[in-house]
Parts: C-alpha cells; sequence; structure tokens
C-alpha cells in the first residue's frame, strides 16, 4: 500500500518544493524532469535540462512520501502484510521473505581526482576525504541490514565497503572471499559454524570496476583536451556508446556490470539476502539504468554523488528506489519499510 | 647480488614523535640517520639500560631489555634478557634515544671530516625499509583465531593505520608490499593518506591479461609520481588450519590448553592443516629476498605493511636472530619499524 500512496503523493509534488539540504536549491529551479515510470503513473515536474542530480530526484520523492500521513498508516497496519509473512530469525533480523534491502554506495574521494586524472580502472586508493566519506556513508546505513557485499576489483571500492562497515550496529563481520587459486581458497577456511553465521561475505568483481578508460588513463584533463581537442574529449565523457581509444564506452561498462548484477547479485535479492554494492560513478548508474528502467539519454544525465548510500527495496522482483537512508544526526521520520522498521528496533535493543 | 661482495647491515630503530614534530624536510632526515647511525655505534657503548624514554607505555617495560644490534661487528647488551618475551619497540626508542641524548655523540658526528666517507657514497648506497604491522581486526576483537582468513579492521585498527602514518609521514617510500589480505592492504593505503610527499600508491595487477591491462597508465608525468603497491600472499599471516575461526575458549575445550599453547608459541610445530612459524617464515623471507631485498639494494625505499607472524619471519632474517629468539619477539600494533639498510663497498 505504500506504494500505491506512493503514487498518489506524487501527483501533488510541487516542482519547488521546500528543500533542506543546502547544495540542492540553485540546482533545482533548472532540473529535474523527474520521470518515475512504475505502475503506469508519469508525473512530469518542471524541464529537463541537460543533467540532473539523482540525488535530487531522490529527495523530491521522500518529501513527498513523507508528507502525506497516511502513507504511514498503510505501513504499520498489520492487515497490509496479509500477502507477506513475517518471521523473526534467531539473530533478530525480521524476514519478510520476499522482501530485501539493496544498498549501493560510490566511493568517494581518490587521490586522482585530487589531481584531477582520469582514473578508469586504474586502481588510485581514497584520500583522507574519501575515507571520511566512506566512514559517514556507513553511519548512514548502520542501521539496515545487510547480509552480502560485493565491491569492484579496486582498493579504493573495497574501502569504502570496508569502512562504512565498520559503522554498522549489527556487528556481524565481513569475510572477504578468495577464489584466485585453490591454495588461496583452502587457506581462507573458516572451521567454526557459529563464526560463519556471523560472517558477511564480501565478493570482489572486476565487472563491477569503473568504466575502462583506455588511453586516457593517468592523463590530466588539461593534456587530453590538448592531446584531441575539447570537443572530442566531451564526446567521450558523455555519450553512450562512443569508447575513448582502446577503452570503454559507457554502454560496454553497462553491459558487463548489468550482466554480473543480473547473474550474481540479483538472485540472493531474490532470495531475500540483502545486499551492499560498493562501485564506481559508471558502473552504478549501469545497475541504476537497469534497476529504474531508464533509457540512454537519461543515463548518460545522471550523476550520483559520492559516499551518499542509495537505497532500494527489492520486493516480488521489482526494484523500488527509497532514496538515501539521513545520517544518525538528521531526524528520520520514517524507516522504508515495515521490515526495515522492525530491524533497526530490534538493534536498539541489542544495545540497551 | 651476493653479499659477499659488500658488507650490508641494518641499523634499526623506531621513528619517535619528536623527530617528527621537528623536521621539516626529507633531508636532514635522511641526514640525521646518517649521521645517528655512525654515532650510534659509538654511543652505543654508553647507553644506560634506564634510560629516558618519552613515550609512556615504555616506562615499565623499559627497564628489562636486552637490545642486540648487529651491524658489522658490533653487539652490544643492555641489562638482561627477559625472559619470556621483550618488545621489540622498545629496542627501536631505546636506540634513539641513546643517539639524541648524548652530546657527544654529535660532535665527532657533525665534523666534516667524519662525513667524508658518507658524502662521496652514492645516494644509492642506503635505503630506508618500514615494516607495518597493521592495527586491530574484526576477529581480534572478538578473540578469535584469524590466519588467512580476509577480516576487515575495525575502528581503532584504521586510527593505529592513520597513526602509524603520521609516523612515517617524512620518510620516503619509493615501493609498498602488502599482503594478499585487505586488513594490511588498508593499513598502507591509510598510512599513505598521512604522507607529506603526495605521491600516489598504485596497487599493480598481475592477476589476468586483462586486469594487467585494463590498469595501464598513459602517461609518463603520472607514472613518475606513483608508488607501485604489490600484493603477496607470500606476506601473509601464518596460516592457522583448522583453528580458523575457532575462538581462544573453544580451542582450548577442544584440544586441551597445553596443545594450544605449543602450536602458538613453538617455531615448527603447526595446528592441523596448518603452517608452523617456520614454514611460514621460509615463504615470507624467500619472498622478501627474492622481491624486496633487489630494490632496497638499488636503493629504493620501500614499506612493507604485514602481519605478526610474517613481519617475525623477515625480522628474524634482518637481525639474524635464533628461533628461540623469534618465538618470544613481540611486535606491536600500528606501530612502524624502519631499518636503514648500508651497503659499504669493502
Amino acid at each position: 500500500m505504500a506504494a500505491t500512496a506512493f503514487h498518489q503523493a506524487i501527483g501533488t509534488l510541487q516542482s519547488n518544493g521546500y528543500f533542506n539540504h543546502s547544495g540542492f536549491q540553485q540546482e533545482f529551479g533548472n532540473a529535474a524532469s523527474v520521470r518515475l515510470i512504475s505502475k503506469g503513473i508519469e508525473a512530469d515536474f518542471g524541464l529537463l535540462r541537460g543533467r540532473y542530480s539523482f540525488r535530487k530526484r531522490n529527495f523530491g520523492v521522500i518529501k513527498a512520501s513523507t508528507s502525506q500521513i497516511s502513507v504511514f498508516d498503510a505501513v504499520s497496519s498489520p492487515a497490509n502484510n496479509t500477502a507477506t509473512t513475517t518471521t523473526t530469525t534467531t539473530n533478530g533480523s525480521p524476514k519478510i521473505s520476499n522482501e530485501a534491502a539493496l544498498i549501493l554506495i560510490r566511493h568517494g574521494e581518490s587521490l586522482w581526482n585530487e589531481k584531477n586524472l582520469f582514473t578508469g580502472c586504474v586502481d588510485v586508493p581514497l584520500t583522507k576525504k574519501g575515507v571520511e566519506e566512506a566512514i559517514e556513508a556507513g553511519k548512514r546505513i548502520s542501521s539496515i541490514p545487510v547480509d552480502m557485499i560485493y565491491t569492484s576489483a579496486l582498493i579504493r571500492a573495497q574501502m569504502t565497503a570496508m569502512l562504512a562497515m565498520t559503522q554498522h550496529r549489527r556487528k556481524k563481520v565481513p569475510i572477504v572471499l578468495h577464489n584466485e587459486s585453490e591454495q588461496a581458497k583452502a587457506w581462507s577456511k573458516i572451521f567454526s559454524k557459529e563464526t560463519k553465521k556471523q560472517c558477511i561475505p564480501v565478493t570482489t568483481a572486476w565487472q563491477l570496476n569503473e568504466r575502462m578508460y583506455g588511453e586516457l588513463q593517468g592523463l590530466n584533463k588539461q593534456e587530453t583536451a590538448d592531446r584531441y581537442g575539447k570537443e572530442q574529449v566531451h564526446e567521450w565523457r558523455r555519450s553512450y556508446d562512443i569508447p575513448p581509444p582502446n577503452g570503454e564506452s559507457l554502454k560496454m561498462c553497462a553491459q558487463r556490470a548489468v550482466a554480473y548484477f543480473k547473474e550474481h547479485i540479483e538472485p540472493q535479492l531474490l532470495s531475500g539476502k540483502n545486499v551492499m554494492i560498493a562501485a564506481h560513478g559508471n558502473s552504478l548508474r549501469s545497475i541504476i539504468m537497469y534497476l529504474d528502467k531508464l533509457t540512454s539519454q537519461e543515463v548518460i544525465s545522471l550523476e550520483l554523488s559520492t559516499g551518499i548510500p542509495m537505497l532500494y527495496i527489492s520486493k516480488e522482483g521489482k526494484f523500488m528506489r527509497r532514496g538515501s537512508p539521513v545520517a544518525p544526526t538528521e531526524a528520520g521520520v520514517y524507516a522504508y519499510t515495515k521490515g526495515l522498521a522492525v530491524y533497526r528496533q530490534k538493534l536498539d535493543e541489542m544495545f540497551q
């Protein structure tokens, strides 16, 4: 019913509605045609200009939901859950069997971001700021269940995941899985069932890597404009299917990232496992393109904020975008679903 | 490079806070190390076992430490060897305090005549080797045997890594080696966020042709500003076999206390399907000799971020410790250890 209520709310959203995030203010006036495609309802707000920030879009959505009291009644009333069964497992995490949380985190500032160099698949670590962004992201998801973690093969995404999880309240332990050789597999075995139950497997996958930037990797943006010309560089950076020399286009990146998602991650979500993906701008955009059924025009305008986690709820094969969980210091009005609210309550009880 | 052609020795100490605060340039640091090395050999004879140490934790332990510096031909004992463990950390601080508390030490050093041989030596004959043991991991916190299970750092471990980074902020680093485990890799990368030099660590990828091709850098300028980071399973923690994941109580119950103590503290008795310290040392030291030592000998400054047992193994090799001594060696977490490799032609 929350989904239904949500659709009703959309119609009343004002395009210049109140936003309490200072960053949004100036940008919002020009951007954001928000096209929500679900169950046949489409609502347009304002004009579409060049780029719109994904973050604002989410925010718009959230504000709509929270201003409708009827939404909450729908969520909290047990009658709505007749279609699903709520069982609480022994470790305290409520299992609504056809619902799972999906968290997407884009890593923060890397040492080459700072130097304004094209990074791509060069394995550059985080700056101090990037480390802080990861920890901050972790605080925002500290009460959202995580059963499995997927990261790229690059250290900046792996560190982001591990740093974020240092903030998690549940205290299950992420364990990086090793399959690169028989020895690696054998050497990383755990011999206690009890311990294994408290583990969150972390799988690293090159398919979640940043878009490979070919011969631009390591060049600075000025150097590149000089060498190839400004328009050409802009075309490589912003087109959907034109790759830089010996590199990947966004389309190619999306192909391998979405294929991996469908093959490995989606089945976990469908079986009720809560998943976190820590990856990169382009691999995450690709996945969002799949989740939100965006067109190539829309995805090239999509900008993902760094270090701000995005939450999706996977239910019966559908993905519902639920925006960014608020930081612990902010007053959060709701917990997105009943299941998540119960989980959070259990955590609160554990730490009384 | 055959060691018989030149005499190579390691002078070791840990980097204290006061050096970090006072020095502002790399050159001065290297100079003081070089001077300190020579001065050290002279000072060694006058070091008092109860000298002043400015690190609060050391105080109680310092009185019982025996230090053995093995270089060219000097070996000096300070006080008694305490049975059980001696902390290499104390050893390090002792050395530094000795150098700086003796004003007479600096006089012969500062006079130019002593430095003629130093000045005429090429820079490539000297290299820094930093060893960092990672800090607290999530299983340390839970008191579980970890071994080669890839467990990440706790908040505290993260802070320890950053603190370690502050201590080495002024020491040159040209190459980084870590184990294949995330807690060591993170320790290295977090430490380097504090490094003043601003060269960029880049993790090398050789696991497949694609990985190699995809990580290529296409700017010479940028490549020059890179510090290659190599990950190696040979630097992993000692593999703990069937004890991995068990808690220490569970294990004592299952196998008996004495047996567990033997596995943990002996040199050559492995836990079931695991490695003994001797086996760990074999693969760690082999890797060091084959891959890392040549870099040091060619003048590259190296940092190794690894684990208790792999680092002890390397220290055993550097300091020529016996198996008895190495099993008593306890390495502090998150406190970097510095070795200077000096090469003198005979």
